[in-house]
């Protein structure tokens, strides 16, 4: 090995351990830090990097698609849709009611009016992939509702399962 | 004359040099901004990759920006040029795996290159050609042999 090139080896060494050390203490220092280890295994739930203040919160999940559909068939539970708009209007759980999480300061007054906060909510987006519906559920929660649980399947397989839907 | 057009030659090469290196530079220092920003977000575009085990995942997204930020600041200033070049000319040909891999089994993915999410649009083979330039321009700089313009510690 050429002078040259172990001199190019100990530079980029010193730039690795420098770029570790930086990584590490400012991923534990800062309040956007993430854990060392995600939960990426969509069997588990919906996937998340596992934040410190992290909206996903696994109590909260319906992980069968038949339990929702129990609840959808008791008919006292709001189903909340937190896709786009778009989406929604190509197809939706039937009853849903649209609620996009970027419009989230345009609609919660009227939700609140129609919703009283004891009535339990079942939110969705698009599937175990999609985190809106656990954003929805952690800020709907701090609104004050009691019992807002996140359909982890989402609309996708509520579709494809042929369970009621309307556009 | 032969000595003035020789001398004339090797300051177009120190200045070629010093832009594909500040280039080089300013690209990767911007590209970790959105990933140190939202780390949350560089990991789900990591695992959007489907290309690694579920425990490196967050390891990937916690690393990679300081590195991509560190090697950017160096090759700026011209702080062990070749050192950094060599670790971002590494990033580089494992960023081209990875998008040739999804590029080939035709995987939809968003690449969280420079912006997360706004990159799904982007065919994937810009976004190889572009890390292929980049390369290109990296590789120029790790085997120039002359002296380094506006260099720290060369």
């Amino acid at each position: 090995m050429t002078m040259n090139s172990q001199k190019t080896i100990k530079e980029a060494v010193v730039i690795l351990a420098l770029a570790l050390i930086t990584a590490f203490s400012i991923n534990f220092i800062s309040p956007r830090g993430i854990a060392l280890v995600g939960q990426w295994d969509t069997s588990q739930g919906v996937v998340s990097a596992r934040t410190k203040n992290d909206v996903v919160h696994e109590e909260r999940e319906i992980n069968d698609i038949m339990d929702a559909k129990a609840v959808f068939d008791e008919h006292t539970a709001v189903f909340v849709d937190a896709r786009r708009r778009e989406e929604f209007e190509e197809g939706h759980v039937k009853g849903a009611v649209p609620f996009p999480v970027k419009e989230y300061e345009n609609i919660i007054e009227s939700f609140i009016e129609s919703n009283p906060f004891d009535v339990p909510l079942v939110i969705y987006c698009s599937g175990r992939e999609c985190e809106d519906s656990h954003v929805l559920a952690s800020y709907l929660s701090d609104e004050g509702y009691l019992n807002a649980r996140v359909m982890v399947d989402g609309f996708p397989l509520w579709q494809s399962k042929g369970f009621p839907v309307e556009k | 004359m032969i000595r003035e057009s020789y001398t004339r030659v090797s300051g177009t090469k120190e200045w070629i040099e010093l832009i594909l290196r500040w280039l080089v530079g300013c690209v990767f220092i911007y590209a970790s901004f959105h990933k140190i920003s939202d780390p949350a977000l560089f990991a789900k575009s990591v695992y959007s990759y489907a290309l690694f085990p579920s425990g490196l995942i967050n390891l990937i997204a916690i690393v990679i920006p300081y590195i991509e930020l560190l090697s950017g600041l160096f090759l700026v200033f011209g702080v062990y040029p070749r050192g950094a070049s060599s670790i971002i000319n590494g990033l580089l040909v494992l960023f081209i795996v990875c998008l040739s891999i999804n590029l080939i089994r035709g995987h939809q993915f968003d690449c969280g290159c420079l912006s997360a999410g706004e990159e799904m649009d982007k065919p994937t083979r810009w976004l190889l050609i572009r890390d292929i330039l980049y390369l290109m321009a990296c590789a120029y700089v790790f085997f120039y042999k002359g002296r380094r313009r506006l260099s720290l510690m060369q």
